[in-house]
């Protein structure tokens, strides 16, 4: 990624150990060691700089929403008209509230944020410009909320601090920001894929014949980027007769507007020049086309409109409510703000408009003649990369148009209730201002930590969720993918067809083909290829039209342009000029030499996208790109053997050889630096991922951001929920050079293994694995998990909220000191009773006292276990002598766990002692039995058994593998490249040397397992790898050679102890008395249909019976055989000396009083009956008895026959 | 008062019950009573650590 990747000195693979510990004793002072990496994060940070920076696109937009004006109605007529308008946005850095008055240090850093579950954000200040009729423009200030910030940004504390400085406030040495921090969690701002912008693209869409009746299913479209990076789509429909209409959306609602208007509308014209525009010499012989044009023209005629003023002034008339403008514009000015700001927005002149219409019409045209093809919207070359930062800035544009809006419409409100306002008057200003809600940053935060864009316009976008996550630490993999990831749209996400989610090759270095996950995020989540690099500025063209007129260009004003002119040219949606298709060609190639060479003020990251004539291809033409949010990589032109930079709209049109061997003279015009520049960073760290077979990789690049590795080195200052890290990482032995450019030795992902192919015991069956004791014994894979948990009461929610007065520790605590002292002393030996006897007098129980320390927190240090209590707290007594009963927090979670760190945080009122503390507890998970591991090729498996050390198989040399894998899990899954690491961690580690394992390094000839067999011979090893080995238990050799080396192991973070799932008897379901489910509430796991079939099919009905009653809602329940009926039974009132008994109440009769007593049974109500005896107790599923209710409650009755 | 918070004991007296926390900010020890506000006296900082314990903590080793 640094632009000098041709000159850069190429990393090598070696340890590097002596650096890794200077650099970890001495943090650098000035710069970075791993530039790589910040580059990597450069797109995030560089778009909320260009956003918020002196001149940004805060500025831009604040200059884009212009004046909104209101009349006070204090005349007869309109009365004073008061203008409003933004003069400045302000967004300050994150600043201790000016109303504390204590603290000395006013800068509130990132880490502070995190700690305290509160959102790193600074004052946003609006500066509202307004005047009174024509009197001079004043200002006042307004403070809108606080703003999230992204962190290393230029609003941040953070920008620019060198590691060492970095470590000073409590980040890592390698902090790369990027992301906010909302209520203490991480939130970054997803990538995701729009339409390129500037350029018109012909589509073919069914949808687009539900316009109307004679709409066709041709169109194209156009997405115009403003400056401050708003944009505004515009399509072209072709309608049946060969008509054309505008189509564009404006606040949520689709507007339909014939195509000739909008021209008409944009300068002076006449149909002669539209047709001279849209026809060439060679057209005017093509009937279809004339035919087309001349009713497009003759069809207009309809409206009556002939002047420009005249379709302005029509134009204005229609779209004036829509356009919200002041109420003294005059339609024509309205006219001209609709096409301001909505036809082709990317343009200001008019003239410029009006061509780049008529171009976009002859394209439709082509289009619909098939002279052209359609451009397919999913392929990278039509795509571009809405970035994090730019989307922020516009939302935080549209809430300020909002805001002022609001402004207007609250003075308006007030006008028409109480007759005047006068805005000169300082009272009556702030009366409206206070009226208004002017909380923008709380919109933002709402925006960041739910991911929901809740706007009028929708920002010309297809989805309204989903644009932020969590950017997850639990390994640092994970992590950096966060910011090298883009999305197509979760729009896309529903869509059926897989179109979207297809890996084209016009992706080819942009994005990753390896790195997106399986399953429904397929296609649609991808990586950038870690070369690739985003625009985030535009750039300085004045150079590209004077060296096109150099060249020969025709210019755009000059008409009729000469015959052979028929390639247009143009610059980001802007016709520069027009030239003959073979002159194209070669201002392309003059215009590429020149940026490489650096001359002509071209700059090298112009996109210059030549489109060769072809028959029924992409539109032809020369289409510049300058602009920001574009996808760019470095590859090497061959003329100058320099490094140019392209994009992903040229390269399909490029020759671009992969290899040197590969590149045919007179073809190839670029070579690319390194084939690895195709895949993400993390896929580059797959060892060998040339040999394997290409699912593998990409379960491979799931699997390292799932691994249990280091999230980092201030994990000290991090309170995440929950966080991994791995206790015994190892730098791998078998790495590429990324791996070191990168500095992922700073965040060790596994660790290196001993690993041995061989089916040993049956242990290693079906991707099990069997690991040596001794080695976990040794700290292999040794982990811990770190939980942090928030204990208290936010402030004003709930209870413990203003009117209860509630604080942590004990009340009296000189008495309790006395009674705890004086236990301790006295001579006479207490029982624990005893002693919680006699605290229980002081309202507390004894065992608090074991974990809790005097101030009601928890002992830092301790071991607590399930039901232990952290914290003791009370309720402030009106009266301080009174008794007071302490209440107790008590530790939840199922694993015992260390108190690691207590950190009392304040209360949001300065003067109020502490409501809130956050617990970490550490909880120890070394390997278990059922643990899962993965090797870097795919290939998973479970922890089976720890074997012992003594009956591991041994090699001659009286090595024991740490690991067994069963030989079983290669045929099938081709995964050649964990053989060949095996062979070269092995020989790596015999030679002391790391070992590089970039992928196409190896050929036919020159085969790796030569190259690492050698290597091996030459250490005195076989050659092949393997190695005779011998049975741990009986000594015996065994009988084939086993194949045995070093293997990168990582732990994934999916462990027994959060997952397994076991009952007998537990909590059940009120309604059914069946088990619950769900893991967390002790519930079952369901036994379904198919695993009922399967009991059924093996013919074990004990063991069904077993399941589905027995374990479940088995209930004895009373029944009365004659009339088959569980609800008319009852139990009858006891007699003196008797024990109640069952009986039916249908089928009793009412006692006569003759009966003999015995016989006789009586009700609740003191009823008396005889017979129903006939009842017995039969043991049915309670869900019978409840489905026996409910059928009851609709009037039918269940009849049971009961035998015998 | 000077003594490290969790060097005392439940023997030692009332008089010592103020607890000793460290700022997050400056490292100072910040005593605390029961209902003060979280804050260092020194930097004013308002995040405080708990310290370790000096009590002796033993665990069964397995």
């Amino acid at each position: 990624m640094p632009s000098k990747t041709g000159a850069t000195v190429k990393p090598r693979t070696t340890f590097d150990t002596l650096k890794r510990e200077h650099l970890f004793k001495n943090p650098p002072k000035d710069k970075t060691a791993f530039p790589a990496l910040t580059e990597a994060v450069r797109p995030h940070v560089d778009s909320f700089n260009a956003v918020t920076e002196e001149g940004g696109f805060l500025d831009l937009a604040r200059k884009d929403i212009g004046i909104k004006s209101v009349f006070d109605g204090a005349l007869p007529t309109k009365g004073n008209k008061i203008s409003l308008r933004v003069d400045k946005i302000f967004v300050g850095k994150p600043l201790i509230s000016s109303r504390d008055k204590q603290t000395l240090k006013r800068e509130i850093f990132p880490a502070e944020a995190r700690e305290r579950h509160t959102t790193y954000r600074g004052k946003l200040t609006v500066r509202v410009g307004y005047k009174v009729n024509n009197a001079e423009w004043s200002w006042i200030d307004r403070e809108c909320g606080n703003l999230p910030i992204m962190l290393r940004s230029n609003r941040c504390h953070l920008e620019g601090m060198s590691p060492y400085d970095l470590i000073q406030h409590k980040e890592e040495s390698e902090e790369l920001g990027g992301y906010f921090v909302v209520n203490g969690i991480e939130k970054i701002i997803r990538l995701l894929i729009v339409q390129r912008r500037n350029h018109p693209m012909a589509i073919i869409r069914p949808s687009f014949t539900k316009r109307g009746k004679s709409y066709s299913n041709f169109g194209v479209q156009i997405r115009c980027v403003r400056p401050d990076q708003t944009s505004q789509t515009n399509v072209l429909h072709y309608l049946n007769d060969g008509n054309v209409t505008f189509r564009f959306s404006w606040r949520k609602n689709e507007y339909l507007v014939p195509a000739v208007m909008i021209l008409k509308a944009l300068c002076e014209t006449n149909d002669r020049e539209i047709f001279d525009g849209l026809l060439t010499m060679a057209d005017r012989e093509n009937t279809f086309l004339t035919d087309r044009v001349e009713l497009l023209l003759r069809t207009y005629k309809a409206y009556n409109l002939y002047s420009r003023t005249e379709t302005l002034q029509y134009l204005g008339e229609k779209f004036r409510i829509v356009m919200r403008v002041a109420a003294d514009m005059t339609d024509a000015e309205v006219g001209v703000e609709f096409l301001r700001r909505i036809v082709l927005v990317n343009l200001e002149d008019s003239k410029d408009k009006f061509r780049m219409m008529l171009f976009m019409i002859r394209k439709l045209y082509a289009l619909v003649e098939g002279s052209c093809a359609p451009d397919n919207p999913d392929a990278v070359q039509h795509q571009e990369i809405l970035l994090g930062g730019f989307l922020y800035g516009q939302i935080i544009k549209e809430r300020v148009e909002e805001y002022l809006e609001n402004v207007a419409s609250e003075i308006r409100r007030q006008v028409t209730r109480s007759g005047t306002v006068d805005f000169n008057n300082k009272d009556h200003r702030v009366k409206v201002f206070s009226k208004v809600n002017e909380n923008i940053g709380t919109a933002l935060e709402y925006f960041l930590s739910t991911g929901n864009l809740a706007s009028p316009s929708g920002l010309d976008l297809q989805q309204v969720s989903g644009f932020t996550v969590v950017a997850e630490k639990i390994n640092f993999y994970r992590f950096l993918s966060h910011f090298r990831m883009v999305h197509r749209g979760s729009f896309f996400a529903q869509l059926k067809t897989t179109t979207v989610r297809r890996l084209l090759p016009e992706s080819w270095g942009f994005l990753c083909p390896v790195h997106t996950p399986d399953g429904s995020p397929c296609g649609l989540l991808n990586h950038f290829a870690h070369k690739c690099r985003i625009t985030t500025n535009s750039l300085d063209v004045s150079g590209v039209r004077p060296a096109l007129i150099a060249l020969g260009v025709v210019s755009p004003n000059q008409s009729p342009r000469p015959a052979n002119a028929t390639f247009s040219i143009q610059l980001d949606g802007c016709i520069v000029g027009w030239t003959s298709p073979k002159e194209a060609k070669v201002i392309a190639d003059t215009l590429r030499f020149w940026k490489v060479e650096g001359s002509h003020d071209i700059p090298v990251d112009l996109e210059i996208g030549y489109v060769p004539e072809s028959r029924g291809g992409q539109y032809p033409g020369i289409f510049l790109f300058s602009q920001q949010s574009r996808m760019l990589r470095p590859v090497k032109y061959l003329p100058l053997e320099k490094e140019d930079i392209i994009g992903p709209f040229e390269q399909p049109y490029m020759n671009i050889a992969v290899t040197e061997a590969e590149i045919t003279p007179g073809e190839s015009s670029h070579v690319e630096f390194d084939p690895t520049n195709i895949l993400s960073i993390v896929a580059n760290m797959t060892p060998f991922s040339d040999f394997n077979q290409s699912p593998r990789n990409m379960y491979q690049c799931q699997m390292s951001k799932q691994t249990m590795g280091t999230p980092g080195t201030a994990i000290r200052y991090r309170t995440d929920n929950k966080s991994y890290r791995l206790q015994t990482g190892q730098t791998p032995v078998v790495r590429s050079p990324l791996y070191n450019e990168y500095g992922l030795d700073n965040f060790p992902n596994g660790m290196n293994a001993v690993v041995a192919v061989i089916s040993y015991t049956g242990y290693d069956m079906d991707d099990a694995m069997i690991i040596n004791k001794s080695a976990i014994e040794r700290g292999f894979g040794h982990g811990t998990v770190y939980k942090t948990e928030k204990i208290g009461w936010e402030t004003g929610k709930g209870r413990g909220g203003p009117n209860a007065e509630i604080e942590f520790g004990f009340h009296n605590r000189a008495h309790l000191h006395e009674v705890v002292s004086g236990i301790t002393s006295s001579e006479k030996a207490w029982t624990q009773e005893e002693k919680n006897k006699e605290l229980r007098k002081l309202g507390l129980r004894g065992e608090w006292l074991d974990t809790v320390d005097e101030d009601g927190l928890p002992i830092v240090g301790r071991l607590v276990k399930k039901g232990d209590a952290v914290s003791v707290y009370h309720e402030k007594p009106s009266d301080p002598t009174a008794p007071v009963e302490h209440k107790a927090f008590l530790y939840k979670g199922d694993e015992d766990a260390y108190v690691e760190e207590v950190r009392l945080l304040p209360n949001d009122s300065a003067d109020k002692g502490m409501q809130m503390f956050t617990i970490k507890y550490r909880i120890v998970r070394s390997p278990n039995i059922g643990d899962k591991f993965s090797s870097r090729h795919g290939q998973k498996g479970v922890l089976s058994q720890k074997w012992p050390s003594t009956d591991m198989p041994f090699t001659e040399s009286g090595m024991q593998p740490d690991i067994i894998i069963n030989p079983h899990a290669f045929p099938s899954r081709m995964t050649i490249g964990m053989f060949v690491e095996s062979l070269a961690g092995k020989s790596g580690s015999l030679h002391g040397i790391a070992q590089d394992c970039t992928p196409f390094k190896f050929s036919e000839e020159n085969t790796a397992a030569d190259y690492f067999g050698h290597q091996l011979k030459e250490a005195g090893y076989n050659y092949h790898g393997n190695e005779p080995m011998y049975s741990g238990i009986t000594g015996e050799e065994l009988q084939a050679d086993i194949y045995i080396g070093v293997v990168y192991y990582q732990r994934l973070r999916h462990m027994v102890n959060d997952k397994f799932q076991v009952r007998t008897t537990g909590k059940i379901s009120e309604l059914t008395h069946q088990p619950i489910k769900g893991r967390k509430k002790g519930g079952g796991i369901r036994v379904g249909e198919m695993e009922r079939d399967s009991l059924l099919a093996h013919g074990t009905a004990f063991l069904l019976q077993d399941r589905l009653f027995n374990c479940s809602d088995y209930c004895q329940t009373p029944i009365c055989r004659g009339c088959g009926c569980f609800l008319s039974t009852m139990s009858t009132v006891s007699k003196m000396g008797e024990t109640t008994r069952i009986r039916c109440r249908r089928c009793a009769k009412p006692a006569s009083g003759f009966e003999d007593e015995s016989i006789v049974w009586e009700d609740g109500h003191g009823s008396r009956f005889v017979g129903g005896a006939d009842t017995t107790t039969v043991a049915v599923p309670y869900v019978l008895k409840f489905l026996d209710v409910e059928l009851a409650a609709m009037g039918i009755a269940m009849k049971f026959n009961v035998s015998p | 008062m000077s003594q490290p918070a969790g060097e005392r004991s439940y023997q030692q007296t009332a008089a010592a019950s103020t607890m000793h926390y460290l700022c997050a900010e400056c490292g100072a020890k910040v005593g605390i009573n029961k209902g003060e506000p979280i804050r260092c006296k020194e930097c004013g900082h308002r995040i405080l650590y708990k310290q370790r314990t000096r009590r002796m903590v033993q665990f069964e080793a397995r």
